[in-house]
Order: C-alpha cells, then sequence, then structure tokens
C-alpha cells in the first residue's frame, strides 16, 4: 500500500459545502441522550422500539452521510453501500417485528 | 494513473464494508431470533429473564459512556483528515492519537461489563446460556473490530507522526477512516437493539 501517490481525494467535493463535524456529533449525542432517557422512563415496547429503531438508522444515516462522506463522495461508493445495508435493514426489521 | 488507484483503493474497501455489513447483519438477527426464541418458550416475563439477560441501568451506563467514546473518536478522525488536508501534520497526529486512547477506552469498558457478565454467570456456549453465546459474538465480533481498528491507528499515527502525509496524500488516512466510521455505524445499531430495545 503506497503512499508515494498524489490524490485529490476531496476533489469531487468542493461543489457541495461541508456539514461541520462537531454538529453531527452533537447530534449524534443527543439522539444517544434521547434514546437513553426514553429507555429509563419504561414507555411500552410496542411502542418505543419503532422510535428507538428509526433514531438508531438516523443515527447510522448520519454517520454515513457526513462522517464516511458518503453524501459528497461519487455515487457509486453510495450503491454499493446502501443495497445490502437496506436487505440487511429489512432483515432485521422483519425479525424484530416477529 | 495514481488518482484512479487511490479510487479502486476506495471502490474496493466500500466493497469490502458491505461485505462486513452483511456479517453484522446476519449476527444481529441471529441475536433478535435467539431472544425471540427464548421469549416464545417463556411463559411469563419472570421466566424469560432466568434464561435472558435484562440490561441494567448500570450496563445501559456503561455502555451509554462507550457509545460516547466511540462517536467521539468518529469525531476525532474526521478532525483529522481535516487537518491534513490543511497540511496540519501535528494536528492529524494529534487527533489519531486521541482516536487511539479512544479505542483502548472503549476496550476498556467492553472488558468491565464482560467481567460483570461472567459474575452474573453467563457464559459464551450455546447450551449453556443462549443469551451468552449470541451476545458475546455479536459484541466480541464488533470489538474485534475496534481492536484491529486501533491497530491500524496506531499504523497510521507512527507513519503521520514522520510526515507521511500531506494534502494531496491522504488515502491512507481515508480509508482507515472509512473502517473506524463503519464500527461506529454498527456499534450504533447494537447499542439500539441489544441494550435499549
Amino acid at each position: 500500500m503506497s503512499d508515494v501517490t498524489h490524490s485529490t481525494p476531496a476533489a469531487h467535493t468542493e461543489h457541495k459545502k461541508h456539514t461541520s463535524p462537531v454538529l453531527v456529533f452533537v447530534i449524534l449525542t443527543l439522539f444517544t441522550v434521547f434514546e437513553v432517557a426514553v429507555t429509563l422512563i419504561h414507555v411500552p415496547k410496542q411502542v418505543i422500539v419503532p422510535i428507538l429503531i428509526a433514531i438508531a438508522l438516523v443515527k447510522a444515516s448520519l454517520v454515513a452521510m457526513y462522517y464516511m462522506h458518503l453524501r459528497y463522495e461519487k455515487l457509486v461508493y453510495t450503491i454499493i453501500f446502501v443495497t445490502p445495508t437496506l436487505f440487511a435493514a429489512l432483515l432485521i426489521t422483519v425479525l424484530m417485528i416477529g | 494513473m495514481a488518482e484512479e488507484g487511490n479510487l479502486n483503493r476506495k471502490l474496493g474497501f466500500w466493497m469490502f464494508l458491505s461485505s462486513e455489513f452483511l456479517i453484522f447483519a446476519g449476527l444481529i438477527g441471529a441475536f433478535v431470533i435467539t431472544r425471540a426464541n427464548i421469549f416464545s418458550r417463556s411463559a411469563n416475563m419472570a421466566e424469560f429473564h432466568k434464561s435472558w439477560w435484562e440490561p441494567n441501568d448500570l450496563s445501559i451506563a456503561l455502555v451509554s459512556i462507550n457509545t460516547f467514546i466511540l462517536l467521539a473518536s468518529s469525531l476525532f478522525v474526521v478532525l483529522g483528515i481535516e487537518a491534513i488536508r490543511r497540511d496540519d501534520h501535528k494536528g492529524l497526529a494529534r487527533w489519531l492519537f486521541l482516536t487511539i486512547v479512544m479505542g483502548v477506552l472503549f476496550l476498556g469498558g467492553q472488558a468491565i461489563e464482560y467481567t460483570l457478565l461472567y459474575q452474573e454467570g453467563h457464559r459464551y456456549f450455546a447450551n449453556a446460556d443462549p443469551f451468552g453465546s449470541a451476545f458475546f459474538t455479536l459484541t466480541g465480533f464488533h470489538g474485534l473490530h475496534v481492536f484491529v481498528g486501533t491497530l491500524i491507528c496506531v499504523g497510521v499515527w507512527l507513519r503521520a507522526r514522520k510526515n507521511v502525509f500531506w494534502s494531496g496524500n491522504y488515502t491512507t488516512v481515508e480509508i482507515f477512516g472509512l473502517f473506524w466510521h463503519f464500527v461506529d455505524l454498527v456499534w450504533v445499531l447494537i447499542f439500539t437493539i441489544v441494550y435499549l430495545t
């Protein structure tokens, strides 16, 4: 794995404004605090589980879009990663409902 | 030509991460099925919790701290990449070092959690403890990723200290970042499904 190459990894990202990673971190932390808080107040599982799963999916999407830079990268990376992820999410959602 | 090579490295790594995600999906699915199976065979919640673990406030607190640690480490990797884009070599090395610290802290938290579960009588083997086998396989496989990611981070950090990377050449740092963020992304799902639902 040579590093003696001249890459411009961010060259294709210039046309999209970057969201602050600190802001993304704050949002992820707030979501996590909310998740833990609603778990501690013992809301019925039928109500809270779909909400928690939805929040987890939003958090995972934020990590993929802004930390893994899928939002700014070539579309092919998104297609490669999201396609199996959708099948996996479908599998886990069906199992959770069951 | 060199840029094409770097794009191929990233493309290949995205394909690797996709396959990794499917492995984790299988393990999460196995955990959910095992839990549902035990639940359906139990007459009531008390009987269910004889065979299955219920996270208490201590374990939720411990794992919440670990989640915060992993989220913070992902932020540090992003800040490191932003630093090297500005040719701030010291900044990259500093953020990578903090990422290593976070990786070690996460593994330490997981070691404490495993010790507490062991003291509660949970074991790995399926016949003795269905919860133990499902839980330790899933979280252990993730912990292995954190361990490997931390080792890779040490390697990248050592190279960063030698000023190997610069604003036109940091694909290796980016690829390490992809792996680390992926580990974070998977943990977000494990945290909710295993501990909160």
